[in-house]
């Protein structure tokens, strides 16, 4: 079965996926922070047991992965692909995934917070994806009483996150804005509104592959659909630039525009090396070429499943050991596999 | 362990009374022992003997002692998970739901600052009954959790103000009402 970024279908030219978040904490029971070892696995058991049906809700197949017994590269693979959080990656607790079949849908236990529940496609559809995270909540909560306050909502280890615990978020590629110099103001100037636009990947603060995520700040005070009409009203500011500045050097520089793709396509189809800055560049060029049918594939891709797979923890998992000294040469091999001729 | 009469601060002084062979035990903060009528022993705690203040900064009281000593909101416990407000504001991370109630005074008006707003209106819990019985019995359960509630934030204003008699009236009141909570269960 493809994953949700591996579909080739319906592909837009700047949205690239959206993401719900919910976080939500059992009663009676303190946060997974203050848990021994021992607690966090027993709380993780219990509440698999009690979720073990989750599949019925949304009509797909789960598997369960214990963090804790994954190695770090694969938590960071699964990092990469966006099925857990930073924290779940990077801490050596107990912690448990359930994580459907396709990968959009992923319920982290005994993580930060009790339960993290995420649905994530590669359509921009945050509604529909409340829809379904909305669905999904009620059910665990038929089983497992919320920690739930009158006047703060629901209750989060993080102030950051409570009252709804929402988090809903849009990925965008801007190859043409994230490259003008006016690009932080715009940041800046949409971070006011109390929204943050921040890299999805890269190396500290820089982004490579011009992808994006606009997320909302706030959890408290405002509703679910005020949280997803103000996210899914800057997305469309920002992917309404992003059309204007490219039409616009469509018209003045086309010449230009095409010998960047085309030596990017290039460089990707032939190269025998290439770090992750390199790839995510000409991978995010390819892209544009391609959705602006500047590019003609024989057969339909996904680039943005390239950009995924070809992060560094996600690389080291698709190569065997021996071969693993050499994570540049896997890469471009790896892109060589899968990217298909010109027609 | 907490300061078995202001509950919010740790308790560092034990002090074991015999009358008539009857035994009592407290477990006390400094500043609640301060309060505290220890007969003839109090003047351990206001002399200027300095073997008072010897003893005084053993149990981890101001030497000088009085009245001008300020409440440390930093010792503000949690009863459940321990977690001290010093502790929240360094991690800026809670220890358990019932945080949120403990500390509710101390940073409604950050979260404000943060959130923009300090007030949910967003989706509540469909099922969160304990039981699920819907009805009466639910609506019953239902004010009873909101004058606890709203007994607790006048408990915390109390003892913040350091009326404590007003504060022990309030605790019987919570105490009665979660008894009646637990009969409804």
């Amino acid at each position: 079965m493809l994953k949700w970024y591996q579909e080739t279908e319906n592909q837009h030219d700047v949205f690239v996926a959206s993401r719900i978040r919910l976080v939500r904490n059992l009663t009676h029971c303190p946060f997974p922070v203050k848990l021994s070892g021992e607690e966090r696995k027993k709380l993780a058991e219990k509440l698999e047991e009690g979720l073990k049906d989750i599949g019925s809700v949304c009509r797909k197949d789960f598997r369960r992965i214990s963090l804790s017994a994954a190695g770090g590269t694969e938590r960071e693979a699964l990092r990469e692909r966006r099925a857990i959080g930073a924290a779940g990656a990077a801490e050596e607790g107990m912690e448990s995934l359930l994580l459907s079949e396709d990968e959009t849908v992923s319920i982290t236990l005994a993580g930060d917070d009790h339960v993290r529940l995420q649905c994530m496609s590669g359509q921009a559809e945050l509604s529909r994806l409340w829809e379904e995270a909305d669905r999904l909540d009620d059910y665990i909560n038929e089983r497992f009483p919320y920690a739930f306050h009158e006047k703060y909502g629901y209750l989060t280890a993080y102030p950051t996150n409570v009252g709804t615990g929402l988090r809903a978020a849009v990925t965008l590629h801007l190859p043409m804005l994230s490259a003008g110099k006016r690009f932080g103001k715009l940041v800046a100037e949409i971070g006011r509104f109390g929204v943050a636009v921040r890299g999805v990947y890269g190396d500290g603060n820089e982004t490579y592959g011009s992808l994006y995520e606009i997320s909302n700040q706030k959890t408290l005070g405002v509703t679910e659909e005020e949280v997803i009409t103000l996210v899914k009203q800057m997305a469309d500011r920002l992917a309404a630039s992003e059309r204007k500045m490219k039409s616009v050097t469509l018209k003045s520089h086309r010449t230009d525009m095409e010998d960047e793709i085309f030596k990017s396509y290039g460089v990707l189809r032939y190269a025998r090396k290439l770090n992750l800055k390199e790839a995510m560049t000409y991978l995010s060029q390819v892209r544009a070429g391609e959705m602006e049918g500047l590019l003609q594939f024989k057969e339909p891709v996904n680039i943005c499943r390239l950009m995924t797979e070809i992060q560094p923890a996600n690389i080291r998992m698709l190569v065997p050991e021996e071969e693993e000294n050499d994570l540049n040469q896997a890469r471009a091999a790896y892109i060589r596999k899968l990217l298909p001729e010109l027609v | 362990m907490l300061c078995e009469k202001c509950k919010m601060r740790e308790a560092n002084i034990r002090y074991t009374e015999v009358v008539g062979g009857v035994k009592t035990e407290y477990n006390l903060c400094s500043h609640c022992a301060r309060e505290m009528d220890f007969g003839h022993y109090s003047a351990v705690f206001d002399t200027d003997y300095p073997i008072g203040k010897l003893l005084a900064g053993l149990f981890g009281l101001d030497a000088d002692g009085g009245e001008n000593d300020e409440f440390d909101v930093n010792q503000v416990t949690c009863p459940t998970c321990h977690t001290a407000y010093s502790d929240f504001v360094k991690d800026s991370r809670f220890g358990c739901p019932d945080c949120y109630r403990v500390f509710d005074l101390l940073m409604s008006e950050n979260i404000k600052k943060v959130q923009g707003s300090d007030t949910h209106t967003g989706k509540r819990p469909l099922y969160n009954r304990e039981g699920g019985q819907e009805g009466a019995g639910e609506d019953e359960e239902t004010r009873l959790l909101k004058s606890i509630e709203i007994l607790d934030s006048r408990l915390k204003e109390a003892v913040q103000e350091e009326e404590y008699e007003a504060a022990a009236r309030y605790r019987d009141e919570i105490r009665e009402l979660k008894e009646r909570l637990g009969e409804h269960a």
